[in-house]
């Protein structure tokens, strides 16, 4: 059976996921919960439902045809959502002209993706570019990713796989082959910090990391900076990549521009402060020798 | 391999820098007055002045109106005698220009030589605005042939040819003397006026700048130029004349027609580069004629970037107001170097330094279409850009670009009253329909063309630019009837993304669907959708034309095809005369979507129909976000394939570039564009906040620049439409 990948967003032309113009493949389904998430409808691998209330032309074909009864109105006339009983039938966006809901993650097949990596290819050739996976972590649908990245391979095409490190060394073996550069994620430094703030520890985060140092693959760390949460990090990560000459590291200032999809998923951000002062970024990645 | 081409930026000092700040500072004031007495302008800001004070008594027919080439010549002659003169304190160059002469005469065809009736009423139906019939300019001259005879050298071969070919009617000819004789008692009003501001001028280097600009024209007025600054000044004065007789706006690429007195003035140290900075600043400032630098010899082998392109680019980014320049894009040459490269990134830097800059014309798709026309491949590469989207072979062509419009969404109207007359409801019959209606535009178009080659030479002749080309002269011919060796008429159409989402939003929705049916979509646009938000959304919000993979797309392609075969495949049905189909919607699309009903897609009626072969604003969704990659691939994919420019607009929000990579991606989408078979981009890079504000207040940042289709203008020159059209733009992006 052809493989198929839960893929919530492709953008084609980014100049910030590796060298040159980038197409990037976003996959649905992490297995980190970082505070300050941008993307957080990546984190669950099940299709959810968008919310944008102030969208709502209050046709009432969601209440209509919901069979959980999920949709109300509200004594003031404003539109209620509640999923718990949610079917997962996802018809109420299906009627939502108005695309005030909105079903996120495609179940889509290698064929389609790699239609839409291909339209671009002449962006990644004249920019010395190529495609970029990502999620979520794209490396918890494997299979799908390694079918991506042989067919990207055969077409010519430079491939990267932005990662956050936390699987199965054997998963990397099953890639390492076809994929030319890691974009590998290194959040904090001490492992119960890194547990507090996304969830689980960085043992396996720094083997893997290790290993994939040796195996010869390039490797270009980020580092998200999230002031009052990880910028005490900073200095250890900084010491740590000093054993790795050959890695480059880039630190990526905090943005709140994830924070209204919190809202649209019916949750609220953990973190709600504002985007990272550009001159601070700036002395910061000076001190601590990252681009 | 070529030697190696000097790509620095030109070392301006201190008193140059400030006589090119004025000529800005003069400009904007310019602008401001001309808002105050005219308001606002949607046009090409050309760079006229006005002068309220002005009038001129004009000769007239009997039938109360200018036509035909001797009265033509005889008042425009007259009428160069007598518009004021003028010469900025900051230029190196005189002249001005005081407006379109049709503003001070009625110029028009007889009634005799008119269209029938029946063709307006097939105008008026459709509201084919732009029927091409009596459309004027869009061609290309070739300027060289003025440089090397200059005024006085023209005015003998219209006398020289006059003798050869005797006609028996005179009228050509004497228009044409008629004009130059009024041209050279300009050039040499202005000596004198030069003379005049010298005795007065009190600084010793303005004084001396009069006198120099004096002797210049006392030159000009007598002989072609001799070095640099006075073929600037021969431009200056022929982009005056031809931008006032119907708004001519193109020459030959810049760089290629100044190289020669360029390089022998620098070798003879006669010139230094910043003083040809100047010169070209103070050309810049008299008016925005479209140009072109770069670009390769006919022969494809060689590249034709040289060191007065990078003086070009400097002048223009220096002076900062409204340019028409374009840069022609190419696949790297072997052996010919790095300087086109440098080239496109030094534009690409100033566009996102200066918020707008060059427009990129490409190469492949415009040759390799042009020469599937039975051209040779020569004659593609020859072609150059020279309008707001169009190109030409200087001198040779008369390819009547940018004068015509095919609403096609106007088409699929009548076939969908049509069909609800009919009563059996199909796509399938309403794709005949549609076919049926596209072909009465397309033909009453070519009728038109049909009888504007019979008559304009005798009423509204091209009485400018037939001096500046090769045949018009010689064969005593205008060069629309016979003048010129060729002659292709380009046609237009327009609205493909909304007829396009129409079909598509039909064949979804009510088709496959069955989520509406036809006779409510008739009553839905009856009523312009009224109380039917919903009904409207749903018809609105289906993947559209952009969307890859979407079914949009395919009828996007089945459409322009469709339109490509019934203009290209067909000549006129008189003169047999070749049509070449095109999709170029200027700024034009409020315009006709003012007069265009409600349709199917979702638009309301009198909405704004969709620019170009372009998607519409926010078609991006799904699992695809919008991108600059998405929008050019669609544009590249949907151009009408024979060599005429259908634009592709980027407004780049400068947040999104400024990091280390932007200028890479940029000159990569460029080229990318280019290998796909894309024709022209025309790019703003400027900040949201900017925008927004200029928007709320344009008096706020008179010098705003903003590429608006393929021309560039001051956005607080726009009407509240035309500024409304960028800021949709760029928020869709």
């Amino acid at each position: 059976m052809e493989k198929k990948g839960n893929i919530f967003n492709i953008q084609h032309f980014s100049i910030h996921d590796g060298p040159g113009t980038r197409t990037v493949v976003f996959f649905k389904g992490c297995n980190l919960s970082c505070k300050w998430c941008h993307n957080p409808e990546s984190i669950s691998p099940k299709r959810q439902i968008l919310f944008y209330p102030e969208k709502c032309v209050g046709c009432l074909a969601c209440i209509k045809n919901c069979p959980g009864k999920c949709h109300k109105v509200g004594e003031n006339g404003a539109h209620i959502i509640d999923l718990s009983t949610c079917q997962r039938c996802f018809k109420c966006c299906e009627d939502c002209y108005a695309e005030a809901l909105v079903a996120v993650g495609e179940e889509k097949d290698a064929d389609y993706v790699m239609r839409e990596i291909l339209s671009n290819k002449p962006y990644f050739d004249y920019s010395g570019g190529g495609v970029t996976f990502s999620g979520g972590e794209c490396m918890l649908q494997v299979d799908f990713l390694s079918e991506l990245l042989k067919r990207s391979k055969e077409a010519g095409i430079h491939t990267a796989v932005d990662t956050a490190g936390n699987v199965p060394w054997e998963r990397f073996e099953k890639i390492l082959d076809d994929t030319d550069l890691f974009l590998y994620d290194i959040k904090a430094f001490e492992p119960e910090r890194h547990k507090e703030l996304t969830g689980v520890d960085n043992k396996r985060i720094l083997e893997n990391f290790e290993k994939l140092v040796a195996s010869g693959k390039e490797v270009f760390v980020r580092i998200p900076c999230i002031p009052g949460s990880n910028d005490d990090q900073l200095p250890l990560i900084s010491n740590y990549l000093e054993q790795f000459p050959q890695v480059t590291a880039e630190l990526l200032p905090y943005h709140a521009m994830g924070n209204s999809k919190y809202i649209a998923l019916g949750s609220k951000p953990q973190i709600d402060i504002p985007n990272m002062d550009k001159k601070v970024a700036a002395r910061l990645k000076e001190k601590y020798h990252f681009i | 391999m070529t030697h190696a081409i000097n790509t620095e930026k030109v070392n301006v000092s201190d008193r140059y820098m400030q006589l090119i700040h004025n000529l800005h500072d003069d400009k904007v004031k310019i602008n401001d007055e001309k808002l105050k007495i005219r308001g606002s302008i949607d046009i090409d800001d050309h760079g006229f002045i006005c002068f309220p004070d002005f009038h001129f008594e004009p000769e007239y027919a009997e039938d109360g109106l200018v036509h035909g080439p001797k009265l033509i010549g005889k008042n425009f002659g007259r009428f160069m005698r007598e518009m004021p003169k003028y010469i900025n304190r900051n230029s190196a160059l005189a002249t001005c220009w005081v407006g379109v002469i049709q503003e001070f005469m009625k110029i028009g065809v007889a009634k005799e030589d008119r269209p029938s009736k029946e063709w307006h009423d097939t105008v008026e139906k459709y509201h084919i605005l732009q029927p091409g019939f009596a459309g004027m300019n869009h061609l290309c001259p070739d300027v060289n042939i003025g440089l090397e005879l200059g005024w006085k050298g023209l005015l003998d071969k219209v006398r020289k040819y006059r003798e050869i070919n005797q006609p028996e009617n005179t009228d050509f000819y004497d228009g044409e003397e008629l004009l130059l004789l009024g041209i050279i008692d300009w050039v040499e009003a202005h000596a004198k006026l030069a003379e005049e501001l010298a005795e007065k001028e009190t600084d010793p280097f303005h004084k001396q700048n009069y006198l120099r600009i004096a002797g210049m024209n006392h030159n000009l007025a007598t002989q072609p130029p001799q070095d640099f600054r006075e073929a600037c000044q021969f431009i200056a004065q022929f982009q005056s004349v031809d931008r006032t007789y119907f708004a001519g706006g193109a020459t030959n690429p810049l760089d290629r027609m100044l190289k020669p007195y360029f390089e022998k003035d620098i070798a003879q140290g006669k010139l230094t580069e910043e003083e040809a900075v100047w010169y070209l600043a103070s050309l810049f400032f008299n008016d925005t004629h479209y140009s072109q630098i770069g670009g390769v010899s006919p022969a494809g082998d060689r590249e034709m970037t040289s060191r007065i392109s990078f003086v070009i680019l400097d002048a223009m980014h220096l002076l900062g107001i409204p340019n028409n320049m374009g840069i022609r894009v190419h696949a790297p040459l072997e052996n010919q170097g790095d300087s086109p490269e440098a080239l496109l990134r030094r534009a690409v830097e100033y566009t996102i330094e200066d918020g707008f800059g060059v427009c990129y014309s490409l190469e492949k798709g415009i040759t390799e279409g042009y020469a599937k026309n039975g051209y040779p491949i020569e004659l593609g590469r020859m072609r150059t850009k020279c309008g707001c989207n169009w190109v030409a072979i200087p001198g040779h062509e008369y390819p009547l670009q940018d004068v015509t419009r095919v609403n096609m969404a106007m088409a699929l109207h009548y076939a969908l009253e049509d069909l609800k007359a009919e009563k059996e409801y199909s796509i399938d019959r309403l794709w005949e329909l549609f076919q049926h209606h596209l072909s009465i535009m397309v033909n009453c178009i070519k009728e038109g063309y049909d009888k504007h080659y019979e008559v304009i030479g005798r009423n509204v002749p091209e009485i400018v630019l037939n001096l500046f080309m090769y045949g018009p002269i010689e064969r005593g011919l205008n060069c629309a009837n016979g003048g010129v060796d060729v002659l292709n008429l380009n046609m237009d159409g327009i609205a493909l993304a909304t007829v396009a989402d129409s079909f598509a939003a039909i064949q979804q929705r009510i088709v496959e669907e069955k989520k509406m049916t036809w006779e409510r979509l008739f009553e839905l646009l009856d009523t312009d959708f009224k109380d039917a938000e919903n009904e409207r959304l749903m018809l609105h919000n289906i993947k559209r034309f952009g969307s890859p993979g979407s079914i949009a797309e395919d009828w996007a392609l089945k459409i322009r095809d469709e339109y490509v075969h019934q203009v290209h495949d067909t000549p006129t049905p008189k003169h047999h005369l070749m049509t070449i189909p095109g999709m170029f919607s200027h700024g034009d699309v409020y315009m006709y979507g003012k007069k265009t009903p409600a349709t199917p897609n979702g638009r309301h009626n009198g909405d704004p129909i969709s620019h170009s072969s372009e998607p519409d604003p926010g078609f991006a969704r799904g699992i695809d976000t919008f991108s600059p990659a998405l929008k050019a691939n669609a544009v590249a994919k949907t151009q009408a394939g024979y060599g005429n420019s259908a634009p592709l607009h980027l407004d780049i929000d400068t947040g999104l570039i400024e990091n280390e990579g932007g200028v890479d991606a940029l000159v990569a989408l460029i080229h990318a564009h280019e290998q796909m078979d894309g024709t022209l981009i025309n790019m703003n890079c400027v900040s949201k906040e900017k925008l927004l504000k200029a928007h709320e207040d344009p008096s706020a940042y008179p010098d705003l620049v903003v590429r608006v289709t393929g021309y560039s203008a001051f956005f607080a020159s726009l009407s509240k439409e035309y500024r409304q059209q960028i800021v949709d733009r760029f928020l869709s992006a």
